[in-house]
């Protein structure tokens, strides 16, 4: 009981440090960071402390001193309740969407078999769904609270795009759940140890559309209507500053996070390296490191190589978000309902008879 | 245009601007409606992001490994420690041009206090021996100067012209951008490329 | 801890459902439904029951719930309460007539399955997805259909409705 306990805690201290410790913070510096090396600048580099800029890092931090000291504005006709909830509303389900995302296999330590997930929830994939479900509410709140029309406007947009591209996301998903047997995204990701059977040769289609509506739930550009800074200043959180305008920001940083972490776990092989398995990264170790030894450094592996491919997904949306210019917003509606929606559905039937006739 | 940053302390040159020889015109399709393949998206983006990802993964490189004396492929320039050396058409400080012996040039005619539009100009006439005028006075607001180039225009003895200076131009206290004649004596050595390109631009009106 | 756990579960739905129930404002209403759901999704999951409790979170709370918001976003309410003051007896009358049919229907389907042995052993799969899916497509497979029949009439006559709307405005 107590072991349990205790290896539950380390799990989630690990995953919590990870996300909001160093994933969260640092985005913000990759974000302009790559945005600057991607159009030929040289970005960020100014902030110093002792005359040392460590290549921009110290703006996360003048970012965070800055935004805490701010004053905590609520404007006058407000709905303050709702106002301040909102924010809350929307970081909690980006938190703790990561509970279910594995980032290492089933291993035997002094005994114990411990499983590098946190809760390994039978209904797997669909918990992500119905968080993201409810972080709309963050959004559309955060707009009909603010009492400001472009919040108001950046609210209904937010609302009915997260609906529209929440059916298409599930349905996307669906062909790999068959493909696969299982909703459990350990069982996805241990039958993925074979680099053929990598989801994104079983469901390219699948992996596109997923990534497309992703984005679109997340409300990043191409998709970034709700908070399109040209018509809508700043859309859903236009008045929203200091702590709160952090929390927006936050949870739109570890939505990628989580965006970045399903795709790797659904699609390209969780922890695995291609055409290693677990079993023989422990033979490998325990040639020189006992049992025990090789199945801390077997984690250790699948761990480094789950946040490697974590990373470079990341890296993929920022590179999209700097490439892309924003929809409109018909535009957007149309790609779900006529191009993403439809196509899902064929993909959907086709992955069905496959999986029927084999 | 293309102009290269003073060196000064930096190791770097840097290139600003496409070369002139290499902007070429590109053909443009002109087609409005878009093609199947193009209708269908992915291969497009795919394309979109191989381009930003080749600048991406050029310029990382540029990063991790500095070329040593090459140009750079950024265009940012770190402005305190690099500077660029400005194209003679640019319009700074106007400054007044010194003999070899340190006199101004100038005669105090007052034709530059006459056109300066913003009234930036004040001067007080003497005579160093009879029948030839030098400024006592030279007073130049900074504060209402326009940067016209008038005043560099219509003198007649090149005694003034605009120099490349932008540094301290902004001021908290006006008085201080009150600038006297020995403020702004510059040698003309240090404005020689102004005065070429003032001579071939001014030639064309045939002045 | 688990009875503990319901307690809350409990309490909190049924508070925000009262609250639902009493406050005026529309958002409010529905942001206290939202929570209802949620509860009941809590209450759900304890009852082992995992693959409701998420359903119940992603259709409910999730997608109709936010639609709701939408329209009440859209149509900005807010102004219009107090509007239905006059006839607030027969609606109350209506709905206490309404929940008590209700109530008696459900005492009698309650007697009917005889009422839950206290303890019984919950089956290894009870509730996982696959036990909810084998049970939807063989046992209730025709009230399933049935319903999903029910569902695209009404999303067709929603279509139909909104079209000739359109139509109309054009002529
Ligand atoms: S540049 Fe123009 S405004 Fe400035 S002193 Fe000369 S004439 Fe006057
Ligand atoms: S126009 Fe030239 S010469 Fe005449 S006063 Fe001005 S600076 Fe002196």
């Amino acid at each position: 009981m107590l072991a349990d306990l205790i290896e539950s805690l380390a799990k989630i201290v690990f995953i919590f440090t990870v996300n909001v410790g160093v994933f969260a913070p640092i985005l913000g510096w990759v974000e302009r960071k790559q945005s600057a090396v991607m159009q030929d600048r040289i970005g960020a580099n100014r902030a110093d402390i002792l005359g040392f800029t460590a290549i921009g890092l110290f703006h996360s931090l003048a970012d965070a001193v800055k935004l805490l000291t701010k004053e905590d504005f609520v404007p006058a006709n407000a709905n303050k309740f709702f106002h301040t909830l909102a924010p809350f509303i929307a970081l909690v389900p980006a938190i703790s969407a990561f509970a279910i995302i594995p980032f290492g296999g089933r291993y035997e330590l002094f005994g114990r078999e411990i499983n590098l997930v946190i809760a390994d929830l039978d209904v797997g994939i669909l918990y992500v769904f119905a968080l993201a479900g409810l972080a709309t509410y963050g959004t559309v709140l955060a707009g009909w609270s603010s009492r400001s029309n472009w919040s108001l406007l950046g609210g209904l947009r937010a609302s009915a795009q997260m609906l529209s591209y929440e059916v298409a996301m599930g349905l996307s998903i669906i062909g790999i759940i068959i493909v696969y047997g299982s909703l459990r995204l350990t069982d996805i990701g241990a039958a993925q140890e074979n680099f053929f059977r990598w989801g994104i040769f079983l469901q390219p289609v699948g992996f596109i559309i997923y990534m497309t509506c992703a984005i679109a739930e997340n409300k990043r550009i191409p998709f970034d209507i709700p908070e399109a800074e040209s018509e809508l200043v700043a859309g859903y959180f236009t008045e929203y500053s200091g702590m709160k305008f952090v929390m927006f920001w936050m949870a739109e940083f570890l939505e990628m996070v989580t965006i970045s972490a399903i795709v790797t776990t659904l699609f390209f092989g969780a922890w695995h390296i291609p055409f290693v398995t677990d079993a023989m990264l422990l033979s490998w170790f325990s040639g020189f490191a006992g049992p025990n030894g090789a199945a801390a450094l077997a984690m250790a592996v699948n761990i480094a190589v789950f946040f490697a491919k974590v990373s470079f997904f990341i890296w993929l949306q920022m590179t999209i978000r700097w490439t892309l210019p924003r929809f409109r917003y018909d535009q957007v509606m149309r790609m779900c309902w006529k191009m993403l929606l439809p196509l899902s559905l064929i993909n959907l039937s086709i992955t069905g008879l496959v999986v029927l006739l084999l | 245009m293309s102009t290269t940053t003073g060196l000064g302390q930096s190791p770097y040159s840097v290139q600003v601007g496409v070369p002139a020889a290499v902007l070429k015109a590109k053909k443009v399709r002109r087609r409005l409606d878009l093609t199947l393949w193009e209708k269908l998206y992915v291969a497009e983006i795919v394309r979109g992001l191989v381009i930003t990802s080749k600048h991406f993964f050029i310029n990382m490189l540029g990063f991790i490994f500095p070329p040593a004396g090459k140009k750079r492929k950024v265009f940012t320039v770190y402005y305190p420690e690099e500077k660029l050396t400005l194209p003679s058409a640019y319009r700074g400080r106007p400054v007044l041009v010194a003999h070899a012996d340190g006199s101004e040039k100038c005669v105090a005619c007052g034709l530059c206090e006459k056109m300066c539009p913003a009234h930036a100009i004040s001067i007080v006439a003497a005579e160093k021996a009879p029948g030839e005028r030098y400024p006592a006075r030279y007073t130049l607001d900074l504060g209402r100067c326009v940067y016209c180039g008038y005043c560099e225009e219509v003198c007649p003895k090149e005694a003034i012209v605009m120099s490349d200076e932008y540094q301290g131009l902004a001021q908290g206290d006006r008085n201080l951008l009150r600038f006297q004649k020995e403020q702004l004596l510059r040698p003309e050595g240090k404005v020689k490329t102004r005065l070429y390109f003032v001579r071939r631009i001014y030639s064309k009106w045939n002045y | 801890m688990e009875l503990l756990i319901f307690y809350a579960f409990c309490v909190g739905a049924v508070v925000s459902a009262l609250l639902m129930v009493t406050t005026k404002r529309p958002v409010r209403a529905a942001m206290s439904l939202v929570a209802t759901m949620s509860f009941l999704a809590g209450l759900y999951a304890l009852l082992n029951a995992h693959l409701i409790a998420v359903l119940q979170l992603i259709v409910y709370a999730g997608a109709i719930m936010v639609l709701f918001l939408f329209v009440i976003m859209l149509l900005n309410i807010e102004e219009k309460e107090g509007k239905l003051a006059k006839n607030v007896f027969f609606i109350q009358l209506a709905g206490t007539v309404v929940v008590g049919i209700l109530m008696v229907a459900m005492v009698v389907v309650m007697n009917k399955i005889g009422a839950p042995v206290a303890g019984a052993a919950v089956d290894e799969t009870f509730g996982t997805t696959k036990a909810v899916g084998w049970m939807l497509f063989t046992k209730y497979l025709l009230p399933f259909e049935i319903a999903s029949v029910l569902l695209l009439a009404a999303i067709v006559g929603a279509v139909i409705l909104a079209k000739r709307r359109i139509d109309n405005s054009k002529a």
